[in-house]
């Protein structure tokens, strides 16, 4: 009977893994199509010299790209770090952010002029301390 | 009436503050709406319900709006929704006509918007009615029709379904929830995990990642150039602006706004899909369309209004539904959540007063918006000069405190960002698809509850179609985007081999192998 053929019936106590499971199958399915049509193709393309890989062979301005993969995780960690010296006021955010704002800003500045210097410094010590007044001080939320 | 007396005036400052911030992020190339609503979050933490609401929506429409700023003057969509603004809104700014251009723009959006509202307000609850009657089966199935129209309108059909079932499996990381019925067990994760993994990643942490600072990696990466350097922006204010320009546009107006409300609707449709099928329409259309991409009213009014509709429209699927219409609505969905809403089925025959607050916000935003742009129109314009080493670095930060502040103090989810960050860089840089694979992760738990205790309950796959004559027309709905996405491709795969035949009429170069493969 055909009615058959859709019987299932899930254990309880692997159901966690029952909808997973059809996911890896229905991932694995669309990915072995999209090598076929898609990757496939491609490479061979790119083998002949008519495209380019993304990200590895693309030009790219190392030093902000990859300056800035730095900054974001320093920032995070030192953060959590500074946070924990002075807890429940803030300061961890606020001082690391301005540090990062700073840093951030002459990273991604390219003429630096005495002007822009001057801005940039203000808005590194004004910024952060207006969101940590506005936020942990009149909303009281928490920050780091 | 009533629910108006428990509205104060920091509500109505409310409206007005977010719709002046969403306006500047708009009109800020490379910010978006969603950026908007993301970063403004942390704000909203503190807020009660209806005034958290208030400056949401606000954020919404501004955000939306703000886009036709950098559209007119600088030739630079501040959206993506705005880009068929810039066809003929750069035209008449580069004839000193910028004012005047903006002035249609805002016109158009605020009616746009209004006429979406209203379709939202008498729709949405016939829908949700409707579909309070759904059981798991039905639910499950709108859920897969959600990510099939959204798969089917991704550039390939392929790659956005692979990103969309990429999402869901990355909301199925965590428990299998004790309280949706599971088992809580956890999947997907190895064991050292488990403390920071155990209910998944957080909704909030993984949208701004995504949308805050992946696109801050793809600026640094190209060396975050200043777009308008040197330039400045002339805003002329030749060409007087007078109400008679929109004489005869009447049909273009309507017709706009009700394909941007119902473009919106679809799940995971962007707003450029709106503004793109309004401006063609009325170049179809029209009796005269000759003008149009030359500097003509008429294509701003049709792109302006369609794109502006697009807010009314994305709630009604997210209100009736649960289902979010695209990537704002998704950040939405999740503060809503925060304010304590379950959005779905249940939610405007449960909180009429709050159903009732949003549409009054959402149609003041679009007054405010209306009132801001017509009349500061030019100091509003100068906010496209930002330079961008101030701007990120401050984005940067205040994604941190959404992230950090969104489970009150959880440093796991500023990690959240990073990780999601990079792995929406890295989505977009080999070519999947970010607004699929958003809107799976958002719904993947829910699917996989629905779908495993239809099979719980009933015992066969069988069910999925013998349910009830709802599941089978929704099945036809299935059936009918998949077919609208193959057509689609076959269309455009002729139409990019007649153009290349007429470029390349001596040889087939191999050049003409190359678009083929140019989605993938």
């Amino acid at each position: 009977m055909a009615s058959d053929l859709f019987d299932v019936s899930i254990d309880f106590e692997t159901s966690h893994l029952f909808f997973p499971t059809l996911v890896h199958w229905i991932l694995g399915g669309l990915l072995a199509l999209i090598l076929i049509t898609k990757v496939a193709p491609f490479l061979a393309a790119v083998k002949r010299g008519e495209r380019a890989l993304p990200i590895v062979s693309e030009s790219r301005d190392n030093l902000r790209f990859f300056a800035t993969l730095a900054l974001i995780p320093a920032y995070f960690a030192l953060m959590a770090i500074v946070g924990d010296l002075f807890p429940y006021t803030g300061y961890g955010f606020l001082f690391v952010s301005m540090a990062f704002v700073l840093c951030m800003s002459l990273l991604y500045l390219h003429d630096w002029t005495k002007k822009a210097l001057v801005i940039v410094v203000v808005n590194a010590v004004v910024a952060p301390s207006l969101a940590w007044f506005v936020l942990a001080k009149l909303f009281t939320i928490t920050l780091p | 009436m009533e629910f108006l007396s428990v509205l104060d005036v920091s509500f109505f400052l409310l409206v007005g503050f977010g719709t002046l911030v969403g306006i500047i992020f708009g009109a800020i190339p490379g910010m978006t709406a969603t950026m908007a609503v993301a970063v403004c979050l942390p704000l909203t933490y503190a807020l009660g319900l209806n005034n958290g609401l208030a400056l949401l929506l606000g954020l919404y429409v501004g955000g939306i709006s703000g886009g036709m700023v950098p559209a007119v003057l600088l030739n630079i969509p501040g959206t993506p929704s705005s880009i068929t603004t810039t066809f003929d809104g750069y035209p008449m700014a580069r004839r000193g006509e910028g004012e005047k251009a903006l002035r249609i723009c805002v016109i158009a959006s605020v009616i746009g918007g209004l006429i979406s509202a209203a379709v939202l307000f008498l729709f949405a609850p016939l829908l949700a009615d409707f579909s309070i009657k759904f059981s798991y089966v039905e639910k499950f199935l709108i859920i897969l029709l959600a990510l099939s129209v959204i798969a089917s309108l991704s550039n390939s059909m392929l790659i956005g379904i692979f990103s969309g079932v990429i999402g869901i499996w990355l909301s199925l990381i965590g428990d299998y929830s004790i309280s949706d019925g599971g088992n809580g067990h956890t999947r997907l994760m190895f064991d050292f995990m488990e403390p920071y993994l155990f209910e998944g990643f957080s909704l909030l942490p993984v949208l701004i990642g995504i949308f805050g600072i992946s696109t801050i990696l793809l600026e640094a990466e190209k060396g975050v150039k200043r777009d308008v350097a040197g330039e400045r922006v002339k805003i002329g204010a030749s060409g007087r602006f007078s109400l008679s320009t929109f004489k005869g546009s009447l049909t273009n107006l309507t017709r706009s706004s009700f394909i941007g409300t119902f473009v919106g609707m679809l799940p995971g449709v962007g707003g450029s899909a709106a503004s793109v099928l309004a401006y063609t329409q009325e170049k179809n259309l029209a009796k005269d369309s000759s003008q149009m991409g030359k500097g003509a009213p008429q294509g701003l009014i049709a792109s302006e209004s369609a794109n502006n509709a697009l807010t009314g429209g994305a709630l009604i699927p997210l209100l009736s539904l649960g289902i979010p219409g695209d990537a704002t609505t998704a950040v939405l969905i999740g503060a809503f959540t925060l304010q304590g809403i379950q959005v779905g089925p249940l939610f405007i025959p449960e909180n009429h007063e709050t159903w009732y607050i949003m549409m009054t916000a959402l149609v003041l935003a679009n007054f405010v918006m209306f009132v801001l742009m017509f009349f500061a129109i030019k100091h509003i314009a100068k906010v496209v000069m930002v330079p961008k080493h101030i701007l990120y670095p401050l984005i940067v930060m205040m994604c941190v405190v959404g992230a950090y502040a969104i489970n009150y103090g959880i440093m796991f989810d500023v990690w959240t960002l990073l990780i999601f960050g990079v792995l929406g860089y890295l989505i977009q840089k080999i070519g999947l698809e970010v607004a699929p694979l958003i809107i799976g992760f958002i719904l993947g738990s829910q699917a996989e509850v629905y779908f495993v205790k239809s099979l719980e309950s009933f015992g066969t796959y069988s069910i999925f179609f013998t349910k009830s004559p709802i599941a089978l027309v929704l099945w036809a709905l299935i059936a009918a985007s998949v077919l609208f996405a193959i057509a689609m491709g076959f269309k455009s795969r002729a139409r990019q081999k007649m153009e290349l035949s007429q470029m390349h009429t001596p040889s087939n170069t191999t050049a003409g192998k190359r678009h083929d493969s140019t989605n993938g």
